[in-house]
């Protein structure tokens, strides 16, 4: 017999104290990962908002709990649209509505009709809205089917019943599955006339997009610029306490987990401190006894980093269905997701094993074999 | 039993078997007391010879010491005072005591103290842990030490599965995995008949023959008459000697 064959055998003839606690570890790993693949997967569906545009980068207000939540002046716009380096600015503003329980969160931009080219629109079928039209809107080609409507239909949003004057498409599933109005209808329905929550720059060509954007970021210091999604992720404080909740969580369930990896090593422990007395009296060194506990464990944590895998895959596609997140939140299982599966299991069966290990690696030979 | 395995000096492994020329240790106790917490005194300085290659019995009533004197012998306990020379070594100066145990001394509990969930194969393979030995090897060994031990056929077979005496051949096998020179047993034959007894004190002789020194504890004094020499002890103390 092996080594592991007999760690094996060991794990497969205690069943009840095994699946413990592969449990214990696969609920930590359960926890941490649905938390960490789900508020990536928020982090990156709010940070699609910022490639709709197709923009060297996007200025929002500094320090809004919410990317949404920002709100900038049009003369601030005129202001970034001065600044030595920039092209053109488009200034939208971004709403939510429900709009029925499939649609609990409907993403509405205003934009000026002028602006759509730049804002990289295609009209694929009907027209652009007027500029002032208050009863118009033009939907994306995924809102459009799944809101099962066409050009000339009627829609009702943004507090009116509008015709949808046209469909198009921006190549961005954010962009595609939104609604457009002309940017007063949206300002008047949501009383911020006068206010944007994004603006997308371009700069000229030759020019340093960094640069420019330091220069915005220099001149207008109430403002921010995003560049890339990760930037977006530290520019939205909800996305920043989201992912320091994740963190936290992280930390409680490694240690409740280690906590019960402990308490069930332990009691192995106990149940098996003549076992272990009598390895040590037929020669094995504390090293090999101590090798055979926690290569058991390691099997057991691995064993439970996989199942906890696998319920978090379940788990977080019930709630990419709740009615609160469809649509919005799309599970990105990246690989960091794995590793962190890992790493949990690791921790656990490190902190969990660390005093049982050390109360085997001192049992004298003689005491355990006189444990009763 | 047979001496297939036993006469040759190695193994088709490459194990060496027990060699009559290898030179059994002799085992010396000076002045020897174990004192246990609570002030228990378990030996109260026991001095005792005992000469390469013979079968001795330590016999006595309960709680005279002689499992304590077995346990220092065997390096899983250390006197309060005193010495414990095998083979000329002091057991106290060990830098690694467990490869004493593995290489040196061949261990028999009582109760045979087998893992119930392993295998008869599987208990006998624990002590070549560590030694250099593949699993084919530990395998072969242990089959072939069953086999010596007249469980042939019974290799795979849980502890629970196994008959009383059965199991004390499993341990008999276990403590000649490595070829100790010398044997330590606890009370070997306390929980079998008379059958079983024999079988058990045959094998021991057997071992002695092919150079080892075989110590074993008992209470009981006709198995203590099948020894060479009888160590009787009485209160921690050794209170006379008989050559049988």
């Amino acid at each position: 017999m092996t080594f592991g064959g007999l760690v094996a055998r060991t794990i497969l003839s205690k069943k009840a104290r095994s699946a413990g606690l592969v449990a214990a570890v696969a609920i930590a790993v359960l926890t941490v990962v649905t938390l960490a693949v789900t508020s990536s997967g928020l982090e990156s569906s709010a940070a699609q908002i910022i490639s709709v545009g197709k923009a060297d980068f996007t200025v929002v207000q500094k320090g809004v709990s919410d990317t949404l939540s920002s709100t900038i002046d049009e003369q601030e716009v005129a202001r970034i649209e001065a600044t030595p380096g920039v092209a053109s600015t488009v200034g939208v503003l971004v709403a939510t509505e429900r709009i029925n329980a499939d649609n609990p969160v409907f993403i509405e931009i205003g934009i000026p009709p002028s602006k759509l080219a730049a804002f990289g629109v295609t009209i694929l079928r009907g027209t652009a809205f007027a500029p002032d039209a208050t009863n118009q809107v033009m939907l994306g080609w995924r809102a459009a089917a799944n809101l099962n409507l066409k050009v000339g239909d009627k829609f009702k949003a943004n507090g009116a019943v509008n015709t949808v004057t046209g469909i198009y498409s921006t190549g961005n599933a954010f962009g595609d599955a939104a609604a457009m109005f002309p940017l007063p209808a949206v300002q008047g329905y949501n009383r911020v006339p006068g206010i944007v929550t994004l603006v997308f720059v371009k700069v000229a060509p030759g020019a340093s997009s960094a640069t420019v954007a330091a220069r915005v970021d220099h001149d207008m210091p109430e403002l921010t610029t995003i560049r890339t999604a990760s930037q977006f992720g530290r520019a939205d404080r909800n996305l920043i306490y989201l992912k320091a909740a994740v963190n936290g969580s992280t930390v409680l369930a490694v240690l409740i987990g280690a906590v019960i990896v402990g308490n069930t090593m332990l009691l192995s422990l106990f149940e098996r401190t003549r076992e272990f007395g009598l390895l040590r009296a037929v020669g094995w060194t504390r090293r090999r006894t101590v090798g055979m506990l926690v290569g058991e464990s390691l099997i057991l944590g691995f064993v439970g980093a996989v199942v906890g895998v696998g319920l978090s895959f379940l788990v977080t596609a019930v709630i990419e269905r709740l009615p609160a997140l469809r649509g919005i939140l799309h599970a990105q299982y990246s690989a960091s997701a794995f590793w962190r599966a890992l790493l949990t299991a690791l921790a656990m069966i490190l902190i969990g094993s660390a005093y049982p290990v050390a109360r085997a690696a001192l049992l004298s030979p003689l005491e355990a074999l006189s444990h009763e | 039993m047979s001496d297939t395995a036993r006469t040759s000096t190695s193994d088709p492994a490459g194990v060496p078997a027990l060699d009559p020329t290898s030179g059994a240790p002799s085992v010396v106790l000076e002045e020897v007391t174990r004192v246990y917490p609570g002030k228990v005194v378990a030996l109260a300085g026991v001095t005792l010879t005992i000469e390469p290659g013979t079968f001795v019995a330590v016999t006595g009533p309960s709680g005279c010491g002689k499992t304590t004197l077995l346990h220092l012998v065997a390096g899983i306990d250390t006197p309060t005072t005193g010495r414990v020379l095998v083979g000329g070594t002091d057991l106290a100066t060990l830098h690694d005591p467990s490869r004493y145990r593995r290489d040196q001394v061949g261990l028999v509990f009582q109760l045979h103290q087998l893992l119930p969930r392993l295998s008869a194969r599987a208990n006998v393979e624990l002590p070549m842990f560590g030694t250099g030995r593949s699993s084919g090897e530990r395998r072969h060994r242990a089959d072939e030490l069953l086999a010596l031990v007249d469980l042939a056929g019974r290799e795979d077979r849980l502890p629970v599965q196994l008959s009383g005496g059965e199991r004390q051949r499993v341990a008999i096998a276990r403590a000649l995995a490595n070829s100790p020179h010398l044997l330590l047993a606890d009370e070997p034959t306390g929980s079998l008949d008379s059958v079983a007894t024999n079988r058990v004190l045959d094998m021991f002789r057997e071992v002695q023959q092919h150079g080892a020194t075989v110590i074993m504890v008992t209470h009981e004094h006709d198995v203590a008459a099948r020894s060479d020499r009888v160590v009787e002890m009485c209160d921690g103390r050794v209170v006379g000697e008989t050559a049988v």
